[in-house]
């Protein structure tokens, strides 16, 4: 029976159940709706929320959790600036 | 890759490996607590525990929203997923989760439309998608989650979206502690503090510890090097005699946190009470529910639930396991009748839960403690 939901990834954790976010790279905003195209560690792309770290620039690594942006790299901040 | 390898540097390991045994006090016995399921993780994962000293024990706090939902939720859960004209999203785990009766995925087999999703934006566009249904989610997580469900309620709000609505399960951090703190049968010397928690609440709420206890609290990242610095930071403050809160975490927590997200959070959730935790009981104020401004999108409004207490089966010890008093194959049904495959505890349910880290990195082999 769980072979019909994908398992989470017990070598990588769950990113959105626990209390652990992603670092994704910012590929493309879209401003206007609060959202932005990102790609993780894997190279898997998908749409997050910026409302709580905006404004964020393109090639700017964010912390996502849940979809949802929730702080950004500090590092990667100073470089991409 | 930039910002994660250099915190996996086996050798940059080993001397930090070196500098803890120099720390330490060979007559001292030191208990410290990794509160976040993510933490326990990353410690069986990359086999730190195996570099500490003898007399270094990490216990494992409550961390995991998962393993904390005590069943009488999941049954509210089953409950408004039976109706016929809902869709009922939630994260994957979650659906593993026992109920008194069956889990999620079991109410799925036998006929309710429940569906996984990676975050509720996924359940609000499931929700434009089906207009002429009721799509709910089911909301569980510690501040690192609750931000993203109260963006996506007003998300909802501000598109109009009226057939979305919320089970509100969200649980807030320093109150479990504090009664941890407060519990007689635990002895802590010190906390490895929740890295992205902490992202959004800061390092502030941690400060009670400290200033009531008079115990070290170190925000830890994720990565082994973290952790290993983290548990460092402590036994030097241990060893020093102070005890503040310390942010190992600088490239990402900053130390009032995301004033955003605590705004967004504060318009669109009210503390509750009381809510049970699993196998902690009841703690006041230590979950939130939708605030009056946002009831009409609330489920357990919209929805009759049976909002019964469930007590957790016997067999199960996570509640000894949650409070850090005993190690997970400790417990009676660990590996045996309790496995990630049938979990009868929620701490063996989720990949973050402490005996499921225990499972599935080999912890299971070592031969159990006689109190």
């Amino acid at each position: 029976m769980d072979g019909q939901i994908p398992r989470c990834d017990h070598t990588t954790g769950c990113i959105t159940c626990g209390d652990e976010a992603d670092a994704m790279r910012v590929l493309e905003v879209d401003a206007e709706s609060s959202l932005a195209r990102c790609v993780d560690a894997a190279g898997r792309t998908g749409e997050v929320e910026i409302a709580l770290v905006e404004p964020v620039a393109v090639g700017e690594r964010l912390l996502v959790h849940a979809g949802t942006a929730i702080g950004r790299d500090a590092e990667s901040t100073e470089a991409a600036a | 890759m930039r910002f994660v390898e250099e915190f996996r540097d086996a050798e940059l390991g080993r001397v930090l490996a070196g500098e803890i045994l120099a720390a330490v006090d060979p007559d001292r016995h030191y208990k410290l607590m990794e509160v976040c399921g993510g933490h326990t993780h990353a410690i069986y994962k990359y086999g730190i525990d195996e570099l500490l000293p003898e007399n270094v024990e990490l216990v494992h706090g409550p961390g995991c929203p998962v393993c904390v939902i005590p069943m009488g939720r999941v049954d509210d859960g089953i409950a408004v997923a039976r109706n016929e004209e809902v869709i009922f999203t939630c994260f994957g785990d979650m659906m593993r989760v026992p109920g008194s009766e069956q889990s999620l995925i079991e109410a799925k087999a036998e006929g309710a439309d429940i569906r996984m999703v990676y975050s509720p934006l996924d359940a609000l566009r499931l929700a434009k998608a089906n207009p002429d249904r009721e799509v709910v989610f089911f909301a569980i997580g510690f501040e690192t989650t609750a931000p993203s469900t109260a963006l996506t309620l007003k998300r909802a709000r501000a598109e109009g979206v009226e057939n979305f609505s919320c089970i509100c399960n969200h649980v807030t951090i320093v109150p479990p502690l504090r009664a941890l703190l407060d519990s007689p049968d635990l002895r802590l010397d010190g906390f490895i503090g929740p890295g992205h928690v902490s992202t959004v609440v800061g390092a502030r709420p941690f400060e009670f510890i400290p200033a009531d206890y008079g115990k070290p609290v170190v925000i830890s990242g994720f990565e082994p090097l973290d952790v290993l610095q983290s548990v460092l930071m402590i036994l030097r403050q241990l060893g020093e005699g102070r005890s503040e809160v310390e942010n190992q975490y600088t490239r990402v927590v900053p130390y009032e946190g995301n004033l955003r997200a605590l705004q967004v959070m504060a318009e669109v959730f009210e503390l509750r009470p009381h809510f049970e935790w699993r196998g902690l009981g009841f703690i006041s104020q230590s979950a939130l529910k939708l605030s009056e401004a946002y009831a009409d999108l609330d489920a357990e409004r919209r929805f009759q639930t049976p909002g019964v207490r469930v007590a957790d089966p016997k067999a199960c010890q996570c509640g000894e396991v949650l409070k850090g008093v005993i190690k997970p194959w400790e417990c009676k049904v660990f590996g045996t009748a309790c496995t990630p495959e049938h979990a009868i505890g929620t701490c063996m349910v989720s990949p973050e839960g402490a005996c499921a880290a225990y499972y599935n990195y080999g912890r299971f082999a070592r031969e159990r403690e006689v109190a």
